[in-house]
C-alpha cells in the first residue's frame, strides 16, 4: 500500500508538477514586486481565457503537426470562422451562443476546404497551409472591406468572458477532443497513420478522409480560439501577408511540456496543463506590466531550456545521480 | 537521351519555364499597360536579390528536409549590427563584414545548439525567431534614435546599382552551386535530406551537415542584410520582417522539395525569387484591392507550385 | 512537354483571372485623349457646372493621371476612410488612377513600391507611409515624379532641405503642435470638468512614433497646469522637457502630477494574452475615471470598461463602430481625421502633375497643417459621420475642391486652414 501511495504522490508531482512550479514562481515573482497574481476579476479571467484559447489552439497544432502537418493557416482559420459569425450575428441580432456555434461550424468548413485542398492537390502540407493562409486573410479582409468586425457596443455578444463560460469550454474541449481520439475508430486510425503511415495505409485505413477530418477538426477548434478572441474585446482586426500566423507560435511551448507531461497521464491532459503553464506566465507579464521585448525573450528561454531538458534528460539524470553517488562516497571516505 | 531522360529534364527545368512564362506575361501585359518596362526589369532586380540571396543559402538547411523560420529576422539583427558598426567605422567594407559575420554566428548559434542539445533545429529556430526579434527592439531602442537605426545614404549610393547587386548574387550563387554541386558536402546534404539513417551508416556526420547548412545559409542571409542596408539605409523594427516568409515561398516556388534530399535544386531559390517578384509586378497592373489581390496571389502561388512539383507526388500524402 | 504546356496555360489563366479581377477597380474612365479637347467625359457628376468646365479648359485633364499611394497601414478606421474617398470619391470624379501599395513595413518597401509605381508611369506619389520620407523624397526627385505627404509633415529639418526640390509638392496634415494641442485639448476637456483620475493609452509610444508621444506630452501639460502648484511630469514641467522625458523613457510613467493621477498605462499593439490583460487591468483599475488614448481607444477598452462610469477619448478616424460606441456610453470624446483631408493634397499633387504646381510665395513645396475634427457627443459624432462618410457628398466636393485647381498659395493656404466641421460647411 505505501508503495501505492508513493507512486501515486509521484505521478501526481509528474503530472502537476510543471504546472504547480510555474504557479509558485510566478507568485514568487510578483510577490518580489509586491503584487498579487490574482487580485482582481479580471485576473482570473484572462487566466480562463488564455488557458482556453492557448488549449485548443494547441489541439489543433499538435494534431497535424504530430502527423508531420505543419499548418501555417490555423491563425487565418481562427479570423475567417470569428469574422463569419460575427458578421452574421451583428446583422441578424442573433446571441452568442449561435455566434459560438456559427463559428464553430465556419471553422469546420474552412478546415475541411485546407484539408480537401491538401488531399487534392498532394502538395507538402506547409506549402498548401501557406497558400491557404493567404487565402483566407485576403477573403476575411474582402468581406468585412478591410474593416474588420467590431461589436464593441453588442452587451449581448461581448458578455461571454467569464471564468465559468471558459472553464465551460476547456472541459467540453477537453472531453470531446479525448472522446474523439482515444474511444473512436477514427482516433485509432489516426495514432495507426501516426505511428506509420505506409504500414497503415497497407493495412486498409483510408488516409484521405482521416486527414481531411484532422483539418475538420483542427478548423473547428480554431474556430472555437477566434470566437475566444473576437468576445474579447468586440472587435476582429484584420492581418494580412501572414499577420495571422503569431497564433500558431503561442501554442509550442504548451505543446512540448504538454508532450512531456503526456508520459505520465492522457497526452490532450498535458496539453491542458501545458497550456495552463502558459497561461500563469501570461498572467504573471500582465501583473508585472513586463516589456513585450522581454516577454518574447523570456518565453523563448523557456522553451529552448525546456527541450534542451527534454532531449537531454536521461544523461541529466545520470549526471545527477552520478554527483549524488560521488556525494555518498565521498562521505563515506570521510567516514 | 532516351525518353524518360528527358521526361525528367523536362521536369527540371518546369520552374524555369514558369519564370518565363511569367516573365512572358509581364512583358505582354506591360507592354499592353505601357508601363516602363526597363525601369520595371531593374525594379524586378531590386526587388528580388535580397530574398533570392537569403533563399540560395537557405536551400542548404532545406536540402537537409529542415527548415528556418528565424531568417527574416536574422538578416534584420545583421543589418542593424551591421548599420551600428558603419556608424562607428564608417566603412562599408567592415559594415558587409559584419552582417555576414553575425549572420553566420546566429546560423552556426542555431545549429550548434541543435546538435548539442539534441534538439530538432526546426524548434531552435522558433525560439530564436521570439530571441532574435526581440533582440531587435533592443538594438533600436539602445542603438538608434529610438524609432530607427540609419546609415547615411550617401554612404552606399556608389553601390546601390544593379550591377553591384547582381554581381553579389552571381558572385554568391556560383559558390553555391559548387558546393551543392561539385564537391563532396553537396553530395552528402543531399545524401542526408534524402535518407537520414542510410547516410548516418555510411558515415555522414548529421552534425557536421547541420553546421555547414546553417553556416551557407548564414552567408547568404548577411549578404541578403548587406543588400537590404544598400536598398534602404535606414532600418527599423520591420526591417526585413518579410524575408523569413518570402524564403519560403520563393523556395517552393522556384521547384524545390521542401522535403529535401537528391532533388534538392540550388537554382530553385532565383527562380522562386524572380517570378514571385514578377507575380507581384503583374498583380500592380491590375490594381486590385489589398484582399482580393492576396486572395488571387494565393491561388496562383499553390497552382503553379502544384504543377511544377507534379513529378513529386507519390502515391501516399506528402508530410 | 505537357508539364511547359500546362504552365503556359497556368500563365494564360493567371492572366485572365488577374484581368477578370481587375476589371471592376479600374476607374470609370478611361483615357481620353482622343476626346476633344476641354471636355470631360469621365462621369463627373458635376458636368453641369460651369466653373467647373472652365478648370478644366484651363489645365489639360483629358489624360488619366496614374497616381501611386504609398500605405504603411491598409486596415485601421483611418487608413480604410482615406482609401475609400480616393477610391470612391476622388477617382470617380477626376481623370486619375490610384494604385496603392501593399501594406508597407519598412522603408526597403517604400523603395520598392515606388519603384513599382514609376514602372506603371505614375506621374506622382501620395506618400501615407513614413518610415524614410527623406529617402522617398530624393527617389521621387531622381525619377521626376511628383511626390506629396498625406496627413503629415516633415520635420523642420527636413523641410528645410527639400522644400526647394523641384517634384516635392509637400505636406498637408497634422504637425506635430496639432498633435500636442489634440492631447492637451483632450485631457483639458476633462480636466475642466474636474476629473483628476487618468489612465493613459500609449499606442506607438514604445517604438517611439512622434505623433502619439506627442499627443501623451500634451495630455500630461495639460495635466501639470491643473495639477497646482509645483506639479510635474517625473520632474518635467513645460512642452519640451515632458516631451523628451517620454521619448527618454519610451513610455508614459504613472504617478501623481500634484493633484492629478496618471493611473495606468499601457503601450504597444502586442495583441496577445499579457498585452489584453495588461489593457484590462488598467480599465479596472480602482478610481479610474478617464482612460485617454493616444489612438483608438474604445477597440481595446470598450468591453473592460462596459458597466462603470469609467470614460474613454479616443484619436482616430470616423468609423461607424465609434458611432456605436458612443451610443453604448463607451466613446465618449473623439478626435478624429476626416477622411476628405486629403483632398486638398491630391489637389496639389494633380495640379503637379497636369504641369501648374502650387508654390508658397518663395516658391517653396507646401507645408500646411490641419487639424481634427472633435466630437464630444453622440450629436457631433452622428453630423460628422454622415458627411464624412458619404461618397456622393463628402466634406470636401469635387466643387469645392475645383476651386483649387487655379487657386493662387494664399487661398489654397486659407482653404485649408478651415478644416473644422462648421467652417467646411460654411464654404
Amino acid at each position: 500500500m505505501k508503495t501505492g501511495k508513493t507512486n501515486g504522490l509521484k505521478r501526481i508531482v509528474e503530472i502537476a508538477g510543471i504546472p504547480a512550479a510555474a504557479f509558485l514562481i510566478m507568485v514568487l515573482l510578483c510577490g518580489i514586486q509586491g503584487v498579487k497574481l490574482f487580485e482582481m476579476e479580471g485576473n482570473w479571467i484572462l487566466f480562463f481565457r488564455a488557458a482556453a484559447s492557448v488549449m485548443l489552439t494547441t489541439f489543433a497544432l499538435s494534431l497535424n503537426l504530430n502527423s508531420g502537418r505543419f499548418d501555417f493557416s490555423i491563425g487565418s482559420v481562427a479570423l475567417l470562422s470569428s469574422v463569419i459569425s460575427a458578421s452574421i450575428c451583428t446583422a441578424a441580432g442573433l446571441p452568442t451562443i449561435v455566434m459560438l456555434m456559427i463559428s464553430i461550424i465556419a471553422g469546420a468548413l474552412l478546415g475541411a476546404i485546407s484539408g480537401a485542398v491538401y488531399v487534392i492537390v498532394k502538395l507538402p502540407p506547409i506549402i498548401v497551409s501557406l497558400g491557404v493562409a493567404l487565402f483566407y486573410e485576403g477573403f476575411a479582409f474582402s468581406i468585412t472591406k478591410g474593416y474588420g468586425v467590431s461589436f464593441v457596443a453588442n452587451a449581448e455578444l461581448t458578455s461571454f468572458p467569464s471564468v465559468a463560460n471558459y472553464l465551460l469550454i476547456i472541459v467540453c474541449g477537453l472531453l470531446l477532443f479525448i472522446f474523439l481520439f482515444d474511444y473512436t475508430q477514427f482516433g485509432y486510425d489516426y495514432k495507426a497513420l501516426l505511428s506509420g503511415q505506409k504500414v497503415a495505409v497497407n493495412t486498409g485505413i483510408k488516409e484521405i478522409p482521416n486527414a481531411v477530418g484532422c483539418y475538420t477538426i483542427a478548423g473547428a477548434l480554431m474556430g472555437v480560439v477566434g470566437f475566444i478572441s473576437a468576445t474579447n474585446t468586440g472587435t476582429i482586426q484584420m492581418a494580412l501577408n501572414f499577420g495571422s500566423i503569431g497564433t500558431m507560435f503561442t501554442a509550442f511551448l504548451p505543446m512540448f511540456i504538454g508532450g512531456f507531461i503526456g508520459r505520465f497521464c492522457n497526452e490532450k491532459i498535458g496539453y491542458l496543463l501545458g497550456a495552463v503553464t502558459t497561461a500563469f506566465i501570461s498572467l504573471m507579464y500582465a501583473r508585472l506590466n513586463v516589456d513585450a521585448s522581454v516577454q518574447q525573450i523570456v518565453t523563448a528561454l523557456i522553451l529552448v531550456g525546456f527541450l534542451i531538458y527534454l532531449n537531454n534528460e536521461n544523461k541529466i539524470i545520470e549526471l545527477v545521480q552520478l554527483k549524488k553517488l560521488m556525494g555518498k562516497t565521498g562521505a563515506e571516505k570521510g567516514k | 537521351m532516351n525518353k524518360s531522360k528527358l521526361k525528367n529534364y523536362m521536369m527540371n527545368l518546369t520552374p524555369l519555364f514558369g519564370l518565363a512564362a511569367l516573365f512572358a506575361a509581364f512583358l505582354i501585359l506591360g507592354t499592353i499597360r505601357d508601363i516602363n518596362i526597363s525601369y520595371g526589369l531593374k525594379s524586378i532586380i531590386n526587388q528580388s536579390v535580397v530574398v533570392a540571396v537569403v533563399a540560395t543559402g537557405a536551400v542548404f538547411i532545406y536540402t537537409l528536409g529542415s527548415f528556418d523560420i528565424s531568417l527574416g529576422a536574422s538578416a534584420a539583427v545583421s543589418a542593424l549590427i551591421g548599420g551600428m558598426v558603419y556608424n562607428r567605422t564608417e566603412s562599408v567594407f567592415v559594415m558587409a563584414a559584419v552582417c555576414v559575420g553575425i549572420a553566420v554566428l546566429i546560423g552556426l548559434f542555431n545549429s550548434v545548439l541543435a546538435s548539442v542539445f539534441n534538439l530538432p533545429v526546426f524548434v531552435t529556430t522558433i525560439a530564436m525567431l521570439s530571441v532574435l526579434n526581440a533582440l531587435v527592439l533592443v538594438l533600436i531602442k539602445v542603438n538608434g534614435t529610438g524609432s530607427e537605426i540609419a546609415i547615411p545614404a550617401a554612404a552606399v549610393k556608389a553601390i546601390n546599382n544593379t550591377p553591384f547587386k547582381i554581381a553579389v548574387l552571381l558572385l554568391f550563387l556560383l559558390l553555391s552551386i559548387f558546393i551543392f554541386s561539385f564537391t563532396k558536402i553537396g553530395r552528402m546534404q543531399k545524401f542526408q535530406g534524402s535518407n537520414p539513417v542510410c547516410a548516418k551508416l555510411s558515415g555522414v556526420s548529421e552534425k557536421k551537415m547541420a553546421i555547414i547548412a546553417f553556416a551557407m545559409s548564414g552567408i547568404g542571409v548577411g549578404l541578403g542584410a548587406f543588400l537590404s542596408i544598400i536598398y534602404a539605409p535606414t532600418l527599423t523594427k520591420n526591417t526585413a520582417s518579410s524575408v523569413g516568409m518570402d524564403v519560403i515561398i520563393a523556395i517552393v516556388f522556384g521547384g524545390m522539395p521542401v522535403s529535401g534530399g537528391a532533388r534538392s535544386k540550388i537554382y530553385a531559390a532565383v527562380i522562386g525569387a524572380f517570378s514571385m517578384t514578377l507575380l507581384s509586378q503583374i498583380m500592380v497592373m491590375f490594381n486590385l484591392n489589398s484582399g482580393i489581390g492576396q486572395m488571387v496571389k494565393a491561388a496562383i502561388f499553390l497552382l503553379v507550385v502544384f504543377l511544377a512539383t507534379s513529378d513529386q507526388r507519390g502515391k501516399m500524402l506528402p508530410r | 512537354m505537357k508539364k511547359f504546356w500546362a504552365l503556359l496555360l497556368t500563365a494564360a489563366m493567371t492572366v485572365s483571372m488577374l484581368t477578370g479581377c481587375g476589371g471592376s477597380s479600374q476607374p470609370a474612365q478611361a483615357d481620353t485623349a482622343g476626346n476633344e479637347a476641354g471636355s470631360d467625359s469621365t462621369g463627373q457628376t458635376d458636368t453641369g457646372d460651369n466653373a467647373a468646365q472652365d478648370i478644366a479648359a484651363d489645365l489639360d485633364m483629358s489624360k488619366t493621371v496614374k497616381i501611386g499611394i504609398l500605405v504603411s497601414d491598409a486596415t485601421t478606421a483611418e487608413a480604410l476612410a482615406f482609401r475609400t474617398y480616393y477610391t470612391e470619391y476622388i477617382q470617380k470624379q477626376y481623370n486619375v488612377e490610384m494604385i496603392y501599395s501593399d501594406e508597407l513595413t519598412d522603408a526597403a518597401g517604400e523603395t520598392s513600391a515606388i519603384d513599382t509605381f514609376i514602372t506603371n508611369n505614375c506621374k506622382a506619389i501620395i506618400s501615407f507611409s513614413s518610415f524614410d520620407r527623406a529617402a522617398q523624397i530624393e527617389q521621387c526627385e531622381g525619377a521626376g515624379v511628383y511626390y506629396a505627404v498625406a496627413t503629415g509633415t516633415l520635420t523642420d529639418e527636413e523641410y528645410e532641405t527639400y522644400k526647394g526640390y523641384e517634384h516635392y509638392v509637400g505636406a498637408i496634415g497634422p504637425s506635430l503642435d496639432v498633435e500636442f494641442e489634440t492631447g492637451y485639448n483632450m485631457a483639458k476637456h476633462y480636466l475642466d470638468q474636474g476629473t483628476t483620475n487618468f489612465a493613459i493609452f500609449g499606442g506607438a509610444i514604445p517604438y517611439y512614433t512622434e505623433m502619439h508621444i506627442y499627443r501623451a506630452a500634451g495630455m500630461i501639460t495639460a495635466m501639470v497646469e491643473a495639477g497646482g502648484d509645483g506639479a510635474s511630469y517625473q520632474g518635467a514641467a513645460v512642452k519640451d522637457a515632458i516631451i523628451g522625458q517620454i521619448f527618454a523613457d519610451g513610455e508614459v510613467k504613472t504617478g501623481a502630477i500634484g493633484n492629478v493621477n496618471i493611473l495606468g498605462y499601457v503601450g504597444g499593439y502586442d495583441m496577445d494574452d499579457a498585452w489584453f490583460g495588461k489593457c484590462a487591468q488598467m480599465a479596472q483599475t480602482t478610481d479610474l475615471e478617464v482612460i485617454l488614448a493616444v489612438g483608438n481607444g474604445s477597440d481595446f477598452f470598450g468591453t473592460a470598461i462596459a458597466g462603470t462610469d469609467v470614460k474613454i477619448a479616443s484619436v482616430d478616424a470616423y468609423a461607424s463602430s465609434y458611432g456605436e460606441a458612443m451610443e453604448a456610453g463607451m466613446l465618449d470624446y473623439l478626435a478624429g481625421k476626416f477622411s476628405a483631408s486629403i483632398g486638398p493634397i491630391f489637389i496639389a499633387t494633380y495640379r503637379a502633375a497636369l504641369g501648374a504646381p502650387i508654390r508658397t510665395a518663395d516658391g517653396n513645396a507646401l507645408a500646411l497643417s490641419q487639424g481634427y475634427w472633435i466630437a464630444e457627443n453622440v450629436e457631433d459624432f452622428g453630423a460628422y459621420y454622415a458627411v464624412d462618410s458619404s461618397v456622393e457628398s463628402p466634406a470636401y466636393t469635387k466643387d469645392l475642391l475645383d476651386t483649387l485647381l487655379t487657386a493662387d498659395y494664399a487661398t489654397f493656404e486659407n482653404f485649408v486652414g478651415k478644416y473644422s466641421f462648421a467652417e467646411i460647411q460654411n464654404m
